[in-house]
C-alpha cells in the first residue's frame, strides 16, 4: 500500500460513522411532536410506534432527515425557518446547528447523499424567489461546501434515490418571511418535480397541464422506481383535483383521484405521501382523511382519522401513520388499526430510518 | 373498498364485550342525547316526510313545504361530519354546495335533457354524481323557472321523486348507524375502541364540528357571498333560489349552540353572549338571500355578522375548548 492509499484509507476509515442506529436503539421511524405541557421534542420509533428516544427540540420541528447509517438526525424548523439541528441520537443531544446564509431560509426538508457524507437542504433565495439546494459537508462538520438551483420556486421535500439522483418538489410558490407563508405569486405559479445530481445538474423535469398549475407539488415518496408526489391546491378546488401523482423516469405522470365527493372530502391538501408493499397513501389532517391507492394509480381505501398527516412504509410492507391527537395507526391492506396512543401531538412527518 | 360501517359494528361488539369504561366526558354524553341523536332523528323524519310528500303528489308547489321542512332538519345536523355523515359521500350527496362551478344546474340540466332512466331505481340513483342529487339539486327543480313547471306525468316528477327517496334513505340509514357511532363515542379510549383511541378524542371529533361549523357560516356561508369589497357575489348565496340564505345561518348558529351548550361543563357566557349578538344582527339583516351584499352598507350589516361570527369561535376555543382541554387540529392549522 502506498502512502496515498494509505491516507486516503485512512480518511476513510476517519471518515465512517463509529456508531450506527443499533447504537441508539434501532429505531425505524423518527418523528417530532408536541408534548401535552407545550415542549417540543424528536422520537425515534419502534416498528410499531413505540418509544424508543427522546430528545428536547428549542421549537416546533418539521420534518427530520435520518443518516443513512450513522445515528444522526438532522432536524429542521418549520417554514421559514433559518436553522436546522443536527442531533446525536445516541448521546441525545445536538452537535451541530446549520444556519441558512444570508438571504434564505430552508423548506423544513433535507437528505443526504454520497453515503451520508454530503447533506442537502432545499432553500429559498428571499430577494430573487429562486429555489436552491445547499451542499453540507458532514465530515467538516457540517460547513457549508456549496449549492445548485432546485429548477423551480419554492423547493420543498427533497429524496434520494439509487445512483445518488436527487428528486425535488418544486412547489412553485413564491414567499417571503417578512410577509409570512403568504403566497405572492398564485397568478403565474409553475411547480415541478425536478431530477438532478450534484454533478451534472438536472437530468428531467415534470411539469403538469397548464390547468393544474395551482397544485403545488410539496411531498415525496419512491419504491421500485416511481416517484409518488403529493399536492396541496391554491384558491378554489376544481372539484376533482387531483391531489396525488406517480411518476417513472421518461414517463407521463399518473395523476390518481378518488370519486368526487370523496375527492373533495380531502380539502385539496395532502400533508404527506409514503409508498409500500405495492401501495401509496397520502395523508390530510384537513380532510381527516389517508386516500389509499394502488400503484397502478387506482383508489382503493378511504381511511378516516382526525388531524392525520405523518405516514411512512413499514417493514412488514404496510404504513404506518400519526396524527395530531397522539395516535399511531397501521394501514394493512384497506384497513388501518390503533397500535399507538400518546398524549402528543405528532407533527407533519413520520420518517422512515434506513 | 371495505365499508367501514363494518368496521364499526366490529368494534361496538367488542366495546360492549369489554365493559363500559371510565373516561368518557359528561360533555360528550350530553352533546350526544341533547343535540346529534334527536337532530338525526329529526333529519330521518322530515326527509321521509318529503319522500312521502313527493309520492303523493311531486309537484314543485306542493312540495315545497317538505323542503322547507327537510332542509331546515339537515341545518340541525350539517356539521355533524363525523362517523355516519362521513362515510359514502354523503354529506356532499345531501347538500352540493359550495357548488363552485356550477355543477348542479348543470347536472340536473343533463339528466332531465336525456330523461335518464337512472332515476328509476334506488341504486340507480345512488350512482348519479352527488351534484345531481340531495336538496340542492331538488331546489333548482322546484324553484328555477326552466324545470318548475313539470306536470305529474313528466321526466322532472321522477327525478324529484328520486331525490326525495334518495334523502330519505341516507337520513334513515343515519339515523340507523348513530347510536352505534354514538357508542364508540361514548367509549373513547376502552379496549378494543379502535375509532376513538383516548378519552379525549370524543370531546375533540364534536369540538371540531362546533368550531367547523362556525367557520363555515363565516367563511363559505357569508364568506362567498361577500367576496371582495370591489366584487360582492350576491349569485353564490346558499340556497338562495329557496330565499333560505339567511335561514340558514340562523338555523345552523343555533344547531351550533345547541352544540356548545351540551358539550360545555360549566357555564359558558361568553359564548352565550357571543351566540345571542350574532342572532340578534342575523334577525335584524332583513335580507333573507344576502343579497345586500351588492351594496358598500349591505355588505358591511354582512361583514359584521361575519365577524360577530368569528367572537362566538374565539370565545368557544377560550370556555369550552379550555375546558375540555382540546384545541383545533395541530396539523390540520399548520399545512405545509
Amino acid at each position: 500500500m502506498d502512502r496515498r492509499s494509505f491516507l486516503s484509507s485512512m480518511l476513510f476509515s476517519a471518515a465512517m460513522p463509529r456508531l450506527g442506529w443499533a447504537d441508539a436503539g434501532s429505531p425505524a421511524y423518527l418523528a417530532a411532536a408536541r408534548e401535552a405541557d407545550g415542549a417540543y421534542a424528536l422520537y425515534g420509533l419502534s416498528e410499531n410506534g413505540a418509544d424508543i428516544f427522546r430528545i428536547p427540540l428549542p421549537e416546533r420541528g418539521h420534518a427530520a432527515t435520518a443518516h443513512p447509517s450513522a445515528p444522526e438526525a438532522v432536524g429542521f424548523a418549520r417554514r421559514p425557518g433559518r436553522f436546522a439541528l443536527v442531533i446525536d441520537c445516541v448521546a441525545g443531544r445536538e452537535t451541530h446547528r446549520l444556519h441558512s446564509p444570508e438571504g434564505r431560509h430552508f423548506y423544513g426538508h433535507g437528505a443526504f447523499v454520497e453515503d451520508g457524507a454530503v447533506l442537502v437542504t432545499p432553500e429559498n433565495d428571499i430577494e430573487t424567489g429562486q429555489g436552491w439546494l445547499g451542499l453540507w459537508a458532514r465530515d467538516a462538520g457540517y460547513a457549508r461546501i456549496g449549492e445548485i438551483p432546485s429548477g423551480g420556486v419554492g423547493p420543498h421535500d427533497i429524496l434520494r434515490l439509487d445512483g445518488d439522483m436527487l428528486v425535488v418538489a418544486n412547489g412553485g410558490i413564491r414567499t417571503h418571511p417578512d410577509r409570512g407563508r403568504e403566497k405572492l405569486n398564485l397568478e403565474t405559479m409553475r411547480p415541478n418535480l425536478s431530477y438532478l445530481t450534484l454533478r451534472g445538474g438536472i437530468e428531467e423535469q415534470v411539469e403538469l397541464d397548464p390547468d393544474l398549475h395551482l397544485a403545488s407539488i410539496r411531498h415525496l415518496a419512491e419504491a421500485d422506481g416511481v416517484v409518488g408526489f403529493a399536492m396541496q391546491w391554491q384558491g378554489d378546488l376544481p372539484e376533482s383535483a387531483p391531489l396525488l401523482g406517480l411518476h417513472r423516469r421518461g414517463e407521463a405522470p399518473v395523476l390518481c383521484a378518488a370519486g368526487m365527493a370523496e375527492q373533495m372530502a380531502m380539502k385539496g391538501y395532502a400533508g404527506s405521501v409514503a409508498m409500500s408493499g405495492g401501495q401509496v397513501a397520502i395523508t390530510s389532517p384537513r380532510g381527516g382523511r389517508v386516500h389509499v391507492f394502488g400503484m397502478d394509480g387506482q383508489f382503493s381505501a378511504s381511511l378516516k382519522r382526525a388531524d392525520v398527516c405523518g405516514v411512512a412504509p413499514a417493514a412488514s410492507g404496510g404504513l404506518l401513520v400519526t396524527d395530531g391527537m397522539g395516535g399511531v395507526l397501521r394501514i394493512k391492506g384497506d384497513g388501518m388499526r390503533p397500535a399507538q396512543s400518546y398524549d402528543r401531538a405528532w407533527d407533519n412527518h413520520l420518517i422512515r430510518v434506513g | 373498498m371495505r365499508d367501514c360501517r363494518e368496521i364499526h359494528w366490529l368494534v361496538v361488539v367488542l366495546a360492549l364485550a369489554f365493559g363500559l369504561p371510565a373516561g368518557a366526558k359528561a360533555g360528550v354524553d350530553e352533546a350526544l342525547s341533547s343535540h346529534v341523536l334527536p337532530g338525526f332523528g329529526t333529519f330521518a323524519r322530515s326527509s321521509a316526510a318529503l319522500a312521502a310528500k313527493a309520492g303523493e303528489d311531486c309537484r314543485a308547489g306542493a312540495l315545497k313545504p317538505a323542503y322547507h321542512a327537510a332542509y331546515d332538519a339537515w341545518m340541525g345536523v350539517s356539521h355533524l361530519h363525523l362517523g355516519p355523515l362521513e362515510q359514502g359521500g354523503r354529506a356532499l350527496a345531501i347538500a352540493f354546495w359550495p357548488d363552485t362551478r356550477g355543477m348542479v344546474g348543470r347536472t340536473v340540466a343533463r339528466l332531465v335533457a336525456d330523461e335518464d332512466p337512472v332515476v328509476d331505481t334506488g341504486e340507480g340513483f345512488a350512482s348519479v354524481s352527488v351534484a345531481g342529487r340531495g336538496l340542492l339539486a331538488l331546489e333548482r327543480l322546484i324553484y328555477e323557472p326552466e324545470f318548475a313547471g313539470y306536470g305529474a306525468g313528466d321526466y322532472e316528477c321522477r327525478l324529484v321523486g328520486a331525490i326525495a327517496v334518495d334523502l330519505a334513505r341516507m337520513g334513515r340509514e343515519m339515523a340507523d348507524e348513530w347510536p352505534d357511532f354514538a357508542a364508540l363515542l361514548r367509549r373513547a379510549g376502552a379496549p378494543g375502541n379502535d375509532v376513538f383511541l383516548k378519552p379525549g378524542e370524543a370531546s375533540q371529533a364534536l369540538y371540531t364540528a362546533l368550531m367547523s361549523g362556525l367557520e363555515f357560516n363565516r367563511d363559505q356561508r357569508l364568506g362567498r357571498v361577500m367576496g371582495s369589497f370591489d366584487r360582492p357575489r350576491p349569485n353564490r348565496a346558499e340556497a338562495r333560489r329557496s330565499g333560505r340564505s339567511l335561514r340558514n345561518v340562523v338555523l345552523s348558529l343555533k344547531a351550533l349552540r345547541d352544540l356548545a351548550r351540551g358539550l360545555a361543563d360549566g357555564p359558558i357566557e361568553g359564548s352565550e353572549a357571543a351566540f345571542a349578538q350574532a342572532l340578534e344582527t342575523a334577525g335584524a339583516l332583513d335580507d333573507p338571500v344576502l343579497a345586500g351584499v351588492a351594496t358598500p352598507q349591505g355588505r358591511l350589516k354582512v361583514e359584521v355578522l361575519a365577524q360577530e361570527i368569528r367572537r362566538i369561535e374565539d370565545a368557544v376555543a377560550q370556555e369550552i375548548g379550555a375546558a375540555l382541554g382540546v384545541s383545533a387540529g395541530f396539523n390540520s392549522q399548520d399545512g405545509d
